[in-house]
């Protein structure tokens, strides 16, 4: 909806150095990044696609599913019941007000059709109980402190929770009652919250839209979710929601009566979004839908029912990666954000913090904050340095939502790592939504694991290593005997949850996972696939520094992003939250154990206290083992790492003892009880090691002999190959030559040829033209001739007509001697030319003679051309 | 400390700190093979320190490092020896201590840096003295780099300080600049020089 702030992510494709999501590519990188660049492409449209489908089918399914006259009567039914028992507990409470408040919202819940008018009079009374919002939310971070401390206990509560979902009708009740005490003053809140399980979409969009037009902040940080993804978040919620109910549970229990704020609901339509919830969360995880469930509405079943198919089919689209545009929004829909929400909270935080800067007096208040704010303003510029998005607005809305968040936990306040996660979180979604899903992911996902003592985190490499060994002995000792241990690398990975160790489409699609599952699994999965895919490559290495070195360039270029979730998920599938509570529990004592003494040493800083003899212990040990390896070898070495290969545990009690009476001596030294058991959990460790060390030579010598034999074998096949390959090649460079030559001396000869042509071509042309040139000359002399031909002939017919003249004339003469006045006619006929017969004579005589002479040289004429040409 | 404690030592079982050459390779007098771990304040130049060593880069927008990250460099000394520095550049920030111990144990060499403009880092450069002299190797070589050398205008830490504190310590002491590579080089070659050497011929 309003993501347009960091949405220019998409801008920035064009810049060759950075990938699709505006992330630096190292240089090394860029070519691999090019190559998977179209499959990147080509899968994202074909997710796309399958959301699509998929979001269309749920969209169907939800207003099939619960038609709102349905859902009306469910609410009334409810509403009517919970009224009662709202009131009587009420009573109990003596709190005045709140029973009128309630009253007015049941009729507004009834009168469905007019939403905004109901948003507009909640709003009204947020306003009027202000002070009651404040209070209840300086409660909330308290609460949120408490909840995170008993975060270890809730899963203890699985069991309670079940038994509560059976019970029915009696346990809602109960546990509306306690929810309604708990979230009073919240009623703003469910303005926007009680119709999210609500299919009507428009509706919903609307009244948040009158929402935030009616609250007046200075940053718009909030965006609701698209309504087709209502559905996901729902199921989702529920996981949260199952959180807080157990943790409604403890609070009870202990006779705490501690409003819980962050589950921010109060009202009827609340509490029927409830009941369909919590037979959600019972039918998820005990995967039966018990006939109880069917009393509590006739609605609820029709809601529920579609979440078997429909999770699998999640599931599958989820490790096919979610489609970039909808990542943010489904990422905050499998954190459940709504559910999270607490409406004003992140505002309070931001307010509370640019108080305390305002005001110098609170100084002390925030003093342990501001440890944190130095660091986060040192890290904000090195957290994704150069992305397009991260800007100066970019980087205040980290700045804030870091700093919120260091005050809504101050047990984790702020630790690295999560100045990349924020970042991340800002280019996908808005800033609030960021806030709410970073809380999502620490507090509950990873809880413990950022936290001052990073107790989880120890916990889990521990866990990790009992994983890899597990399943990739070879390479695990193959490491070990280069000196290098799987969590120095596996620690980094897990801390970043692979961001700046993958490259980004497989962090996100490792993400992608990890959120919807809702706990740590992904991690141990998607390490152990990287190991699986690597491995092979890891065991030739020869040093520590190659390996390490090759590992972490290998797991930078996973371009392969579907190879490797699906190789974590599909391969890795036993690995599984409950196993890896079960390995948690088994090593969290000896961490918490370290991590005290570590404290304890910190303020007993010289002394000889726990901490230094646990030390100095821990650092001699190499001649103890030294000893007992040289001793037991001969005897004991294949026994001992044949039982270490069956039962490698550290717990094993026999070890234990066994450790302990051996290093008796030191016992006696210091009675103190905590030393003591230090001490078999030490000693139980060296035992541990002793025999893995043992093991591991054997395995280790065994292994390089391999490895060293294969390399030989491996590389004097290679260089036979490859001498034959250059044999080979210097033939067929031969026989090229030898071709080539060939060619050349054709191509002489046709050139050659072609030469000869070309003169023959040429003087045959000459020729032609000598021809031409001749055909013309004579040509032209036949004109001429013909011309004088034609000229002769004109002159025999004027002569022709001159003789018959003459001959006229003669016979004149002849008759004019007979008449003589005839000539004088004769001479007027003649013209005024011819003045005279003497000159008539002389015309005649005398122009006949001329014109033969000048035909004489008319021919002199041409015969000197004709030789001329010649 | 960490996993340290809980974490099967092997490591330590074979490189008893000094030369991790032992390990996998061939023990060669010539060729020695050293890890080494960088630690410090947050922001003081740890990752530049070593970036400008092994690829001559400096990126003034350099990343924060999560847990820790891993380099190494070969250098030749004039004695024809070569020695590979297995490089762990450690995060900076306090919490992050808490598993420090598993990349310097073992460690044969601690390079403890701190920002000359930041008093406050130097404090905590004493820190990892201590805390070293406690639980790192009893023959761990340890350096006191002051970094940021080049910003000598803003310098509130005096070098007398540093070299009167690592003299204390029996440490050696060079103040470096990552941005100019001034020193950074000459640190590395100092440090291999201080290094025992194995009596195997």
């Amino acid at each position: 909806m309003s993501q347009k702030k960091f949405n220019f992510v998409h801008n920035s494709e064009q810049e060759l150095w950075r990938d699709a999501y505006g992330f630096a590519l190292r240089p090394q990188h860029v070519q691999g990044y090019r190559e998977y660049a179209g499959i990147y492409k080509e899968e994202e449209e074909e997710r796309s696609q399958k959301w699509k489908n998929f979001l269309k089918h749920q969209e169907e399914v939800a207003q099939l599913s619960s038609p709102e006259e349905k859902y009306k009567e469910t609410l009334l039914a409810e509403a009517a019941e919970f009224k009662e028992e709202a009131v009587s507990d009420k009573n109990s409470e003596g709190n005045e007000g709140e029973d009128s408040e309630l009253k007015t919202i049941f009729p507004q819940k009834g009168r469905q059709g007019n939403e905004a008018d109901a948003t507009e009079l909640k709003e009204e009374t947020v306003s009027e109980s202000g002070g009651q919002v404040d209070n209840a939310e300086g409660a909330l971070k308290e609460e949120i402190v408490i909840e995170r401390s008993r975060s270890t206990e809730y899963e203890g509560t699985k069991d309670t929770v079940s038994d509560r979902g059976r019970e029915g009708d009696k346990a809602e009740a109960t546990e509306l009652k306690e929810e309604t005490l708990l979230e009073r003053g919240r009623k703003g809140d469910d303005s926007s919250r009680k119709s999210d399980s609500d299919s009507s979409a428009e509706l919903n969009t609307k009244k948040e839209k009158l929402s935030q037009e009616t609250r007046t902040h200075k940053i718009q940080t909030w965006a609701q979710i698209r309504p087709s993804l209502g559905a996901i978040e729902n199921m989702m919620s529920c996981r949260v929601k199952k959180r807080k109910v157990m943790a409604g549970e403890q609070i009870t229990k202990s006779g705490d009566h501690l409003p819980s704020i962050d589950e921010a609901r109060s009202s009827g339509g609340e509490s029927d979004e409830d009941i369909k919830e919590k037979v959600c969360v019972t039918e998820t995880s005990y995967g039966s839908v018990n006939a109880s469930h069917e009393n509590i509405s006739p609605g609820d079943n029709i809601s529920t029912e579609p979440y078997f198919p429909w999770k699998k089919e999640l599931e599958c689209l989820v490790r096919g990666g979610v489609p970039k545009d909808l990542r943010g929004e489904v990422w905050q829909a499998f954190v459940g954000v709504k559910a999270r929400r607490v409406q004003r909270y992140y505002q309070d935080l931001l307010a509370q913090a640019t108080n305390a800067s305002e005001n110098k007096e609170h100084d002390n208040s925030s003093g342990i904050p501001r440890k944190w704010k130095r660091q986060i303003e040192k890290d904000i510029p090195r957290t994704f340095p150069g992305h397009p998005a991260l800007n100066e607005d970019g980087r205040d809305s980290l700045r804030r939502l870091l700093l919120a968040y260091a005050r809504h936990n101050p047990s984790v306040g702020y630790c690295q790592a999560m100045n990349f996660f924020a970042g991340l979180l800002l280019l996908l979604m808005p800033e609030e939504n960021a806030f709410w899903t970073l809380v999502g992911i620490i507090d509950d996902y990873f809880d413990g694991y950022f936290t001052e003592e990073m107790i989880e985190s120890q916990v889990d490499q521990l866990v990790f290593e009992d994983l890899i060994r597990e399943r990739f002995p070879r390479l695990v000792n193959h490491l070990e005997y280069l000196g290098v241990q799987v969590t120095w690398i596996a620690g980094p990975w897990f801390l970043s949850i692979f961001v700046n160790i993958l490259p980004w489409e497989s962090v996100l699609r490792v993400w992608d996972v990890l959120l919807y599952e809702g706990n740590r699994v992904m991690l141990f999965r998607t390490a152990l696939a990287l190991m699986e895919l690597y491995g092979p490559a890891l065991v030739t290495t020869k040093d520590a520094g190659d390996a390490i070195t090759l590992l972490q360039s290998l797991a930078g270029s996973t371009f392969d992003s579907s190879q490797l979730v699906l190789t974590a998920c599909m391969g890795y599938s036993t690995v599984t939250e409950a196993r890896l509570q079960e390995l948690r529990e088994k090593h969290r004592p000896s961490v918490l154990v370290v991590v005290e003494e570590r404290s304890k040493g910190g303020q007993v800083s010289n002394s000889k206290g726990l901490a230094s003899k646990l030390y100095s212990f821990k650092h001699e040990p190499e001649p103890l083992i030294e000893e007992n390896k040289k001793s037991e070898e001969l005897d004991d070495a294949h026994v001992d790492a044949d039982m270490s290969q069956m039962e490698p545990s550290p717990s094993d009690l026999d070890q234990m003892l066994s450790g302990l009476t051996v290093n008796s001596e030191l016992e006696g030294r210091d009675p103190e009880d905590q030393v003591v058991w230090l001490k078999v959990e030490l000693c139980s460790m060296l035992e541990q090691k002793r025999s893995a060390v043992l093991r591991a030579d054997e395995l280790e010598t065994a292994l390089m002999e391999m490895v060293k034999q294969d390399n030989r074998r491996e590389l004097s096949a290679m260089i036979e190959q490859l001498e034959q390959e250059v044999s080979d090649l210097r033939q067929a460079l031969a026989d090229k030559k030898e071709q080539e030559s060939a060619m050349l001396q054709v191509l002489m000869k046709v050139e050659q040829e072609q030469k000869i042509t070309e003169d023959a071509r040429r003087i045959a042309e000459q020729d032609a033209a000598a021809q031409r040139y001749a055909v013309h000359v004579l040509e032209e002399k036949y004109e001429k001739a013909m011309a004088s031909v034609a000229q002769m002939e004109k002159r025999v017919v004027m002569a022709e007509s001159m003789l018959e003249a003459t001959l006229q004339y003669e016979s004149g003469q002849a008759k004019a001697i007979s008449s003589p006045r005839l000539p004088s006619s004769n001479a007027h006929n003649q013209g005024p030319t011819v003045d005279s017969p003497r000159r008539k004579i002389g015309l005649f005589g005398l122009g006949w003679r001329d014109r033969n002479k000048g035909k004489q040289t008319n021919a002199e004429d041409s015969s000197d051309k004709l030789s001329n040409n010649q | 400390m960490g996993c340290s404690a809980s974490l099967p030592d092997r490591n330590s079982v074979r490189s008893t700190g000094l030369n991790n050459a032992e390990n996998g390779g061939s023990p060669d007098a010539k060729n020695l093979r050293v890890k080494l771990v960088l630690l410090g304040d947050s922001g003081v130049g740890k990752s530049c320190i070593v970036l400008r060593f092994v690829r001559g880069q400096f990126d003034p927008t350099s990343k924060v490092t999560v847990g820790a990250s891993f380099l190494s460099q070969t250098i030749a000394l004039q004695d024809s020896t070569t020695v590979k520095f297995e490089i762990w550049d450690t995060a900076g920030q306090e919490r992050y201590a808490a598993l420090a111990p598993l990349y310097y144990r073992g460690a044969a060499v601690a390079v403890i840096v701190y920002d000359i403009t930041n008093p406050e880092s130097f404090t905590k450069a004493q820190y990892w003295v201590k805390e070293l002299q406690k639980h790192g190797s009893s023959d761990i070589v340890m350096a006191l780099v002051g970094n940021k050398a080049d910003l000598h205008e803003n310098r509130e830490v005096p070098a007398q300080d540093g070299i009167e504190y690592s003299e204390n310590n029996g440490m050696f002491f060079i103040e470096t600049s990552a941005k100019t590579a001034d020193n950074i080089n000459q640190l590395f070659e100092e440090i291999a020089k201080r290094l025992p050497r194995p009596s195997v011929s």
